[in-house]
């Protein structure tokens, strides 16, 4: 399959991008900042152009599906959702030196998938529905701005220890990351984004399970999970919105939020039983 | 009148007190966090399973404590439904506190920009002024606040002045009603639901009516209509994984088809608010079998319905096809094609059972019979989800709220721009602008920023 060719480049250049952002962090050059963003966005082509090849595939044998039913494939999506909201985020923000904290993940996500099985499988009939395609991208788009948001309150961490001490003792490596006021921003504005896109993803699961099987809510490990990670965010909009919550308390509330997400996506699968296709 | 004397202290601090708690942000926030740290008890314990299940891995004491407290079916506990009940209850406290505010700031109050105001305003203010006519000015100014705002504020004049208010996202201030108050039209949808609606479930044989399902455990729940299952079917990929089930139902009412349908999975059949899903599938056979003696003498034939037990003409003995599988577990765990398991029954020996493969005689454990199968009818059935739920509508409508809500709360800022220009004796025009915005005053700021720079440059 051409698809898995393309696939495996995509890996290399996201191994490459992650290399360079990190550098990036040492060498803050204008030059490299541009071959970062440069080489992550070819990563995304790459990986787009993959995915519509195995879309494109998938017709050619007959089967025709949009390739995001399996594990591989929801890891797949899932690093690009990842890769592309990080860079709309670095567009909008200006915020290079964060890439470090964020492209490890499209990397490591792509490697863990090659290691699951690839082939393209047909559909069973709980997956041959309408609603297939708008639940699993608005999940893995939330997902990933929760991502981008767990990478900047990670850094943001960072930064604030830094700010505590005096000038001389901060470092230059410290120094020159962003100001914690900014990646508290986009800490909450990512927030912002992946909540309303988690809301509408639950409710199109809701509607769909209602659709396959008659109930909207059967209390089923995933979709408690996806209440428990819907709840999290809450309380931190609550607290940051109402209460002025921000900055410490805000970051790590946005870290346990993905901590929660990635068990909802990941643990849930290979820990408990459930609904869910790429249990596998 | 200031805050405080509007609010006087008349009944008693209990109430205040009551009244605090419930809209107070610390009880969201802590009954957000305990629900969840609850539901991820619920995800770890697996919930609604059968005694028996949870003895394989729990002592029966901590079974029967667990069993005590709720924890095996936690969603439907009474400590469950309480912090709901309590969630509830917050929401709608904190929805009574915030409303009138909420109305008050949709109200156009100040539409005029005064002193008063305008001393509120000062970070936002601008000053400019203009060697132009006061008509020219206001023409270029409505057509630059235009882009952002409407193009047609509203104009007040007042001795001499113009006043010009301009106002966009307003209901962007509904955000806070439509999110809260969705929670509560969900959780009615769901009570409606387990009030007025009923799950149940019902195998259909090919060819068979039925009028009534099982709703739960030793319920039998009767439609006043039957379903009859005209006929079921399986295709399956050629890697052997299954591609489509299909049930083609007919809605008998009065003796008389109403409605027909093939329903999928995905694709149920709905009929007086009744649903029906399309869910398993299964088939018994019916079986034809010759019995023989020891020595191979044919005593008689036997038609079998499926678990009934039959005698056989000709023998002294009763048998009954008690199971049918297709897909037989041998003893060292290979697969052995279809079996039969058959009960004999005679009056010399206890009942016994044994296993049949198809195409082979099958011996009793003495020798004394052996069974042919001669004739073999698989009966197929589909098995079907039944559902009645009047709250999912509910459910549907909050579901709207809330995404509508979430998104005027993030993307949506109440702005109020005023523009205030008056001539002065000497000919010249004097323009002054500021604003509010209940949301992201950072960027609100910048925006007028723009707008101030850019009427400084009308000429």
């Amino acid at each position: 399959m051409t698809n898995s060719l393309l696939f495996g480049i995509s890996i290399f250049v996201y191994f490459f991008a992650m290399v360079l952002y990190v550098s990036y962090l040492a060498f803050r050059s204008e030059m490299l900042g541009k071959v970062c963003t440069g080489a992550l966005l070819g990563g995304v082509i790459i990986e787009t152009a993959a995915i519509l090849l195995r879309w494109y595939e998938s017709y050619q044998i007959g089967i025709g599906r949009a390739p995001l039913t399996n594990l591989y494939e929801s890891l797949v999506f899932f690093a690009l959702t990842i890769a592309v909201t990080y860079l709309i985020v670095e567009r909008k923000f200006g915020i290079k030196t964060a890439g470090a904290f964020v492209t490890p993940f499209p990397f490591i996500i792509m490697a863990y998938a090659s290691l699951n099985p690839n082939e393209i499988q047909p559909l069973v009939p709980a997956l041959q529905s309408n609603w297939l395609i708008s639940h699993v991208v608005t999940c893995f788009v939330g997902y990933a701005a929760f991502a981008v948001s767990f990478g900047v309150s990670f850094l943001y961490l960072f930064k604030v220890k830094a700010e505590n001490r005096t000038a001389k003792t901060q470092g230059a490596f410290l120094a020159h990351l962003p100001a914690s006021d900014l990646l508290d921003e986009v800490g909450y504005k990512t927030i912002a984004i992946g909540f309303p896109l988690l809301t509408i993803g639950i409710i199109t699961g809701a509607f769909w399970a209602n659709v396959a099987w008659g109930t909207y809510w059967s209390w089923d490990p995933k979709e408690t999970w996806s209440l428990i990670v819907w709840l999290i965010y809450a309380a931190y909009l609550h607290a940051r919105i109402t209460r002025g919550w921000k900055g410490k308390k805000a970051a790590i509330l946005s870290i346990v939020g993905f901590l929660a997400t990635i068990f909802c996506y990941l643990g849930v699968n290979l820990l408990l039983s459930g609904l869910h296709s790429y249990g596998g | 009148m200031s805050e405080e004397m509007k609010k006087p202290k008349k009944g008693p601090d209990i109430v205040d007190r009551i009244w605090n708690f419930f809209t107070s942000l610390k009880l969201v926030i802590v009954l957000l966090l305990v629900l969840s740290i609850v539901s991820v008890l619920g995800t770890v314990i697996e919930q609604n399973k059968l005694p028996q299940e949870y003895y394989s891995y729990l002592s029966p004491g901590t079974v029967e404590l667990f069993g005590k407290l709720g924890f095996l079916d936690m969603y439907h506990s009474w400590w469950f439904t309480s912090c709901l009940a309590l969630l509830a209850l917050n929401i709608i406290a904190c929805t009574m506190d915030r409303y009138p505010a909420i109305i008050r700031g949709m109200k156009k109050k100040n539409v005029v920009l005064d002193d008063k105001l305008a001393a509120e305003l000062t970070a936002d203010l601008t000053k400019i002024k203009y060697n132009l006519p006061a008509e020219e000015v206001e023409k270029q100014a409505i057509a630059l606040a235009g882009k952002d705002f409407s193009v047609h504020p509203l104009v007040t004049e007042v001795e001499n002045t113009r006043h010009l208010f301009f106002e966009t996202g307003k209901y962007g201030r509904l955000s806070f009603l439509l999110t809260h108050l969705s929670i509560l039209v969900i959780f009615a949808g769901a009570i409606t639901g387990s009030l007025f609606g009923f799950k149940g479930y019902v195998n259909v044989y090919e060819g068979e009516t039925i009028s009534a399902i099982s709703a739960g455990k030793n319920e039998v729940k009767t439609l006043n209509f039957s379903v009859r299952c005209n006929s079921f079917n399986v295709d399956f990929y050629p890697n052997g994984m299954p591609k489509d089930y299909r049930s083609d139902l007919s809605v008998i009412q009065d003796g008389k088809e109403v409605i027909r349908k093939t329903i999928r999975v995905n694709d149920p059949l709905t009929y007086q608010g009744i649903t029906f899903y399309q869910s398993s599938y299964g088939g018994f056979p019916d079986i034809t079998f010759d019995v023989m003696d020891k020595n191979g003498v044919l005593l008689g034939s036997a038609f079998t319905p499926f678990r009934q037990k039959t005698v056989v003409p000709g023998a002294n003995l009763t048998i009954e096809v008690a199971d049918y599988q297709e897909h037989f577990h041998l003893p060292d765990g290979s697969e052995g094609g279809p079996a039969i398991g058959l009960n004999i029954y005679t009056p010399a020996a206890p009942p016994e059972g044994i296993w049949i493969t198809p195409g082979q005689p099958g011996v009793n454990h003495d020798g004394t019979y052996s069974f042919v199968v001669k004739g073999f009818n698989m009966k197929k059935y589909t098995g079907l989800q039944v559902a009645k739920d009047p709250g999912v509508w509910f459910v549907w409508l909050g579901s709207v709220m809330l995404v509508v809500g979430i998104m005027l709360a993030f993307f949506v800022s109440h702005k109020k721009l005023w523009i205030r220009i008056r001539s002065d004796e000497r000919g010249k025009t004097e323009l002054t602008a500021g604003g509010t915005a209940n949301k992201n005053k950072h960027a609100f700021a910048s925006e007028l920023k723009r707008l101030a720079k850019r009427l400084q440059e009308v000429s």
